[in-house]
């Protein structure tokens, strides 16, 4: 976006924000540069389909102008706050979608090369894991999601999620159980043979 | 030993290639959320400033109401002074300025002089 040298480098994001709250023009623009792109990501790793990710990210990022004006230093972490507002907005969505969607909304490529094949399996194996996720119950979806998706250590989800490291411990592993059995039924259909993944 | 789950095999895949997505985000999203941040910025406002009005601006030059009320006590105490002088100020008036002298430019002696030098 900008190609100028970012104004704010060592600045934390708090700082930013507090900025942009005091009617900085350019303290929005740097703070999406750093923002949006692990925002997006999150969202996408969930969903599974780049629309509904882009919509997310989004609201998650307008949730974050809104509160500017709030915002006290030292409390919180700007990161933290997003990745719980985007784990709840991402599990909004799952709930609406619950009952299944998935490899029927995968189109078929028009040229079938074998990168195109791949892509495209990967792509269905995104909509699968995100299809399963929607079957968990929420916070286990949330654990599961920031400790495997995110590859957040257990601290930091208690802290983005609000409960101690035991409760996250126990989320992510029946989360994880639960979402293995699901996807067990389409092994096949992802391309998994029964002996080891491709 | 420990039995290794192939579901759990392939869970971790899953999540492996999940981790690997890390898309960039387009042109028109980081516009549209630029565009938000603008819409919804707090705007820095100045508090307007209240002008003073006249008599508290001319009150302010003089020195506010202490001034004024020093000022109106030298005002009755000098009209005081007029109208009963104390004997001291009187004395040091007659010293300052000489003895009180009184010419009453209209006394019947004068006249009757001025008739008497007609006469004569």
């Amino acid at each position: 976006m900008n190609a100028s040298p970012d104004p704010f480098v060592g600045a934390e994001d708090a700082a930013l924000l507090v900025a942009y709250a005091n009617g900085d023009g350019q303290a929005a623009r740097y703070l999406t540069a750093r923002l949006l792109p692990r925002v997006l990501a999150q969202a996408t790793r969930m969903l599974g389909n780049g629309s509904d990710a882009e919509d997310v990210a989004q609201d998650a990022m307008m949730r974050l102008w809104k509160v500017a004006p709030d915002w006290r230093q030292g409390e919180a972490q700007v990161s933290t706050w997003l990745y719980r507002v985007v784990a709840n907005l991402c599990t909004d969505r799952l709930r609406k979608r619950r009952g299944g969607v998935s490899l029927d909304q995968v189109a078929e490529p028009a040229d079938p090369s074998p990168g195109a094949v791949a892509q495209m399996q990967t792509q269905a194996r995104m909509m699968a894991l995100s299809d399963a996720l929607a079957q968990l119950p929420e916070r286990q979806a949330q654990a599961v999601s920031l400790r495997h998706l995110e590859g957040l250590a257990n601290p930091e989800i208690a802290q983005i999620m609000d409960i101690s490291v035991r409760s996250v411990e126990s989320l992510t592993a029946r989360g994880k159980r639960a979402l293995a059995d699901i996807m067990a039924g389409r092994k096949a259909e992802l391309g998994y043979d029964d002996d080891e993944p491709e | 030993m420990t039995m290794t789950n192939p579901n759990d095999d392939m869970l971790d895949d899953v999540f492996a290639q999940a981790r690997g997505t890390s898309p960039v985000p387009s042109d028109a999203l980081m516009a549209r959320v630029i565009a938000d941040a603008d819409a919804v910025q707090p705007r820095a406002v100045a508090a307007p400033v209240a002008r003073p009005r006249l008599m508290m601006r001319m009150l302010d030059t003089i020195g506010g109401w202490p001034a004024v009320s020093g000022l109106a006590m030298a005002t009755v105490a000098g009209i005081w002074v007029g109208v009963a002088p104390p004997a001291s100020v009187q004395d040091v008036t007659a010293a300052m300025m000489g003895d009180e002298v009184s010419i009453n430019l209209f006394t019947t002696d004068l006249i009757l002089d001025a008739g008497a030098l007609g006469d004569g």
